[in-house]
């Protein structure tokens, strides 16, 4: 591949997984949580888009519209449900651990529920995107790949406005700015809480479909997924959504251009090893405010 | 000069063009009960945070037992012979009393035995005993005051610095307050406390240093600051006010 | 107060006793081979407690540890021929090292950074043992593991023909374990500790170095979670790089630390045997019904376990104790029991 096509690979790939880390990002900097099933759910947002689109034929890209609430409101139960009795209990604790930990298990119920209900093959939804490429200025793109990256980018563009300019993404990030003052606000912080968690869930569903085409399915796929993502709020900030889109860029770039001069393992050892010296350096990410860690 | 036991030089901390700090000279002499006053926000806290490590200053030094502790850590400032407390008190929620004091107690002795002494000692001295098994987190504000003080005392320092322990009680508590901070006081240890309850620190310091927008503007015998005008312009209005809430 | 001790220690004496004499009526090896998984797990979720559930801290990473033990023990072994007996304080001294050179940077960071820290160095750890096949003189084997050299019956070399030996060694380990964990829970580290996690600023203050007491309290479980991975190399005769310092592997731990009461001497103890002896019974039923159907009960009681009691089993264990005991009121005693079997 000449370099051009490498470098927009790379940025198309990045970009997808910057659109998953945004809903970890998300929740993080609102809930102050990682949400260690985050992987699962994307997994499960897969699993369900490609086996409606199986059934049922319809376009992947406009399954949007029926997986997101779906998931919306998987992510709002899990919180009201699951989290949010945990986070009570341990409310004086300084380090609540147990939520992690009931993510972390969370993501076993849902591989092996999908494990028994999918099995355990490898699928992909090879539609006519599929093998489809797109040629601009000399640059040539698997058509899945240059949809993915705009979808990718007007997902995060119209969500950083969203937080910032409506009345219920101020909510959101006041709640995650202080969760005391906002209830003493008036805000219902529970209520954001679940909503915001609906809202990163959701956003899965739209990450899930732009992978649909050119990306195998299986329990498992969410793993490799939700260790990068974890790397890239990281690198972009935890918390910040400009950042989450960047730092995936970034990886995503490191990965294809990589791949050019080293074998995959020596680069994700690298990409291992400039997550960790920023974690060292600058915890608080190459794109995040001060403030916020 | 001899005998002072704290001694800051120009003492300066900067935070992104606020001068919290600005500047203090002020000294502690052994045995000496020190009061430091000013109005909120006058950057009492964060001289205290420069005295014991947890901000490096911009300019300035600090001299203890006349050796220049600057820049160490809060935990060597410590082992140097400084205790303090919490303006916003930072018990240890889920052990008990006795555990809480213990911990200080450990800077000196790995022995359990010798620490739970130490502990004991310290909690008889600022009236805690009644309730050396209960968790900290189920505390009264002016029992969780107390236990702030006993921490540190169980480190066995040689001079104190409290911040706004008075803060928040009611009038009988802050009398017995006042009996246990003068008895340690005369044990031996010298003091260095912040407070906005001007009649207690009144009754406890030989000396005041006033504060105002991290400048130091008076200082010297409880009578020689309430007097100076200055110090009433900056503070006493202040006062009044903290005072009625 | 003399009644109470009497009590204490026959409890004590009494499950010794079951401990020591289950072999004599387990002898199915198939049975004995689980009861022995349970003491590995529980003494497994002991080492992690030392420093993880003490300090507060969640390392989502010790498969590094229970790594480097098996893998330098079975190297020395297999290419030197040095026993495992010997090579297992070789794996533990390196486990040691590798705690502090990872502690060092890690130990400033906070709550969630630090748990992404030990994800991601758990994670780079697995894929460069998956990509090493030979490390100087010695065979690491890359991703298709290591095979542990058979001796066939040799003690000296940490291998037995019958199950009987393997069940005693882990219940020594696991009762040591829980013997250095009431030790330095009591020690005037383990009070460091406890405050340390409450508010590191406080502790600070009161003279401790945190960075330190951190350090060391990572390396006693740095050491003894390699111990515990050398044992499961020769329980199981082979190391597959993902089972024995993937997330598997460091999750396990943590699940079962938190599930028995993370922080308490006893907890990691109670959470090892039940959860794991839960999961090996559902295995047993229902691992031929459905491909993951056991997993996911698993998965489901882990959940309901954590939402129902965050501190626990040993929460629930800790009223009959008392009961047991006879102290209802909440004086001095309830404390001191307290501190020693769980809060
Ligand atoms: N870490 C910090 N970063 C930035 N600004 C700070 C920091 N700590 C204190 N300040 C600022 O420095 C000034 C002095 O604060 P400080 O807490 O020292 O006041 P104080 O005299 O103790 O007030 P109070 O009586 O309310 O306790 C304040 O304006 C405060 O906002
Ligand atoms: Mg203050």
């Amino acid at each position: 591949m000449d370099s051009l096509s490498v470098i927009v690979n790379g940025i198309s790939m990045g970009a997808i997984y910057g659109l998953i880390a945004l809903g970890l990002t998300l929740i993080f900097g609102i809930m102050k949580i990682i949400n260690f099933a985050h992987g699962a759910l994307l997994m499960l947002s897969m699993m369900c888009s490609y086996w409606t689109w199986k059934y049922t034929g319809i376009n992947p890209y406009l399954l949007i519209i029926m997986i997101a609430p779906v998931m919306f409101v998987i992510g709002y139960s899990t919180e009201r449900f699951f989290i949010k009795p945990v986070l009570d209990a341990q409310k004086d604790v300084r380090e609540p651990i147990a939520v992690l930990l009931l993510t972390a298990a969370f993501a076993i119920v849902l591989e092996n529920l999908s494990l028994m209900l999918f099995g355990a093959d490898y699928v992909m939804a090879k539609t006519t995107v599929t093998d489809a490429t797109i040629a601009f200025g000399g640059v040539t793109l698997s058509a899945a790949r240059f949809y993915a990256l705009i979808i990718a980018l007007v997902i995060s563009g119209g969500f950083y406005l969203f937080l910032q300019y409506t009345e219920l993404g101020r909510k959101l990030r006041s709640c995650g700015q202080d969760r005391n003052t906002a209830s003493l606000m008036g805000i219902d912080v529970p209520k954001t809480f679940a909503i915001a968690f609906g809202i990163g869930t959701a956003l899965l569903a739209v990450a899930a479909i732009t992978l649909l085409p050119f990306y195998y399915v299986h329990p498992t796929v969410g793993n490799v997924f939700m260790t990068k993502a974890f790397i890239v709020v990281v690198l972009g900030g935890l918390g910040s959504v400009p950042g989450a889109l960047l730092g995936g860029i970034i990886i995503g770039l490191i990965e294809s251009i990589g791949a050019q001069y080293m074998t995959a393992t020596l680069t994700t050892v690298i990409v291992y090893a400039i997550f960790l010296l920023i974690l060292f350096i600058k915890p608080s990410g190459l794109f995040g405010s001060r403030l916020e860690w | 000069m001899s005998n002072a036991l704290l001694e800051v030089n120009e003492l300066t901390i900067n935070f992104g063009g606020l001068i919290a700090v600005n500047q203090l000279d002020m000294k502690v002499n052994t045995g000496e009960a020190v009061g430091l006053i000013g109005p909120n926000g006058a950057g009492k806290t964060s001289a205290f945070n420069l005295i014991s490590g947890v901000y490096k200053p911009t300019h300035g030094q600090v001299f203890f037992d006349g050796e220049n502790i600057t820049g160490l850590t809060p935990y060597q400032v410590n082992r140097k012979g400084i205790g303090r407390t919490f303006q916003v008190v930072k018990p240890f929620g889920s052990m008990t009393v006795l555990e809480n004091v213990m911990v200080g107690g450990f800077v000196h002795t790995s022995k359990r035995s010798k620490s739970r002494e130490i502990a004991m000692q310290v909690i008889e001295q600022v009236d805690l005993k009644r309730k050396i098994n209960s968790l900290a987190k189920n505390l009264t504000l002016s029992d969780r005051k107390r236990l702030e003080v006993a921490k540190a005392l169980a480190t066995q320092p040689k001079l104190l610095l409290l911040d706004e322990v008075l803060a928040g009680l009611n009038p009988t508590e802050i009398e017995e307050a006042v009996k246990m901070i003068k008895s340690i006081n005369k044990s031996g240890i010298s003091i260095l406390m912040i407070e906005h309850v001007l009649q207690a620190t009144m009754a406890i310091c030989s000396h005041i240093v006033v504060l105002d927008y991290g400048k130091k503007i008076a200082e010297g015998t409880p009578q020689e600051v309430t007097s100076n005008p200055e110090v009433i312009k900056a503070y006493l209005g202040d006062d009044y006010e903290a005072v009625n809430n | 107060m003399d009644a109470v001790k009497t009590k204490k220690i026959s409890l004590i004496v009494l499950f010794l006793v079951i401990g020591f004499i289950i072999p004599q009526f387990v002898t199915k090896p198939y049975y004995l081979h689980v009861i022995t998984m349970c003491l590995l797990w529980a003494y497994l979720a002991s080492s992690w407690n030392l420093f993880c559930g003490f300090a507060g801290q969640l390392s989502l990473g010790h498969g590094v540890f229970t790594a480097v033990g098996a893998y330098v023990a079975v190297m020395l072994f297999n290419d030197y021929n040095i026993s495992p007996w010997i090579g297992m304080f070789a794996g533990a001294g390196a486990a040691v090292l590798l705690s502090i050179l990872i502690g060092y940077p890690t130990f400033k960071l906070r709550g969630a950074y630090y748990a992404l820290a030990t994800v991601a160095i758990g994670s780079g750890v697995v894929v460069l043992i998956e990509n090493t096949q030979a490390l100087g003189p010695f065979r690491v084997g890359g991703a298709e593991g290591l095979i542990v050299k058979l001796m066939g019956n040799a003690p000296a070399f940490f291998q037995f023909m019958s199950k009987q030996p393997y069940y005693y060694i882990a219940l020594v380990m696991l009762i040591i374990v829980v013997l250095f964990a009431f030790w330095l829970k009591n020690s005037r580290l383990g009070y460091y500790l406890s405050a340390l996690k409450e508010d590191p600023e406080a502790a600070e203050a009161l003279g401790i170095n945190v960075r330190n007491a951190k350090l060391v309290a990572a390396a006693y479980s740095a050491f003894f979670t390699a111990i515990g991975g050398v044992y499961y190399a020769m329980l199981i005769r082979y190391l597959e790089p993902n089972a024995i310092a993937g997330p598997m592997m460091s999750n396990e731990m943590v699940f079962l630390a938190v599930v028995g009461g993370s922080g308490t001497v006893l907890g990691p103890v109670v959470g090892g045997i039940t959860l794991h002896a839960i999961s090996e019974v559902i295995q047993f039923y229902f691992g031929d019904l459905a491909q993951g159907l056991h997993l996911f009960i698993y998965g489901l009681i882990v959940v309901f376990m954590i939402m129902f009691k965050p501190q626990g089993i040993i929460e629930i264990l800790q009223k009959y104790y008392n009961r047991f005991l006879g102290i209802t009121d909440r004086g001095e005693d309830e404390k001191s029991v307290k501190r020693t079997a769980g809060s």
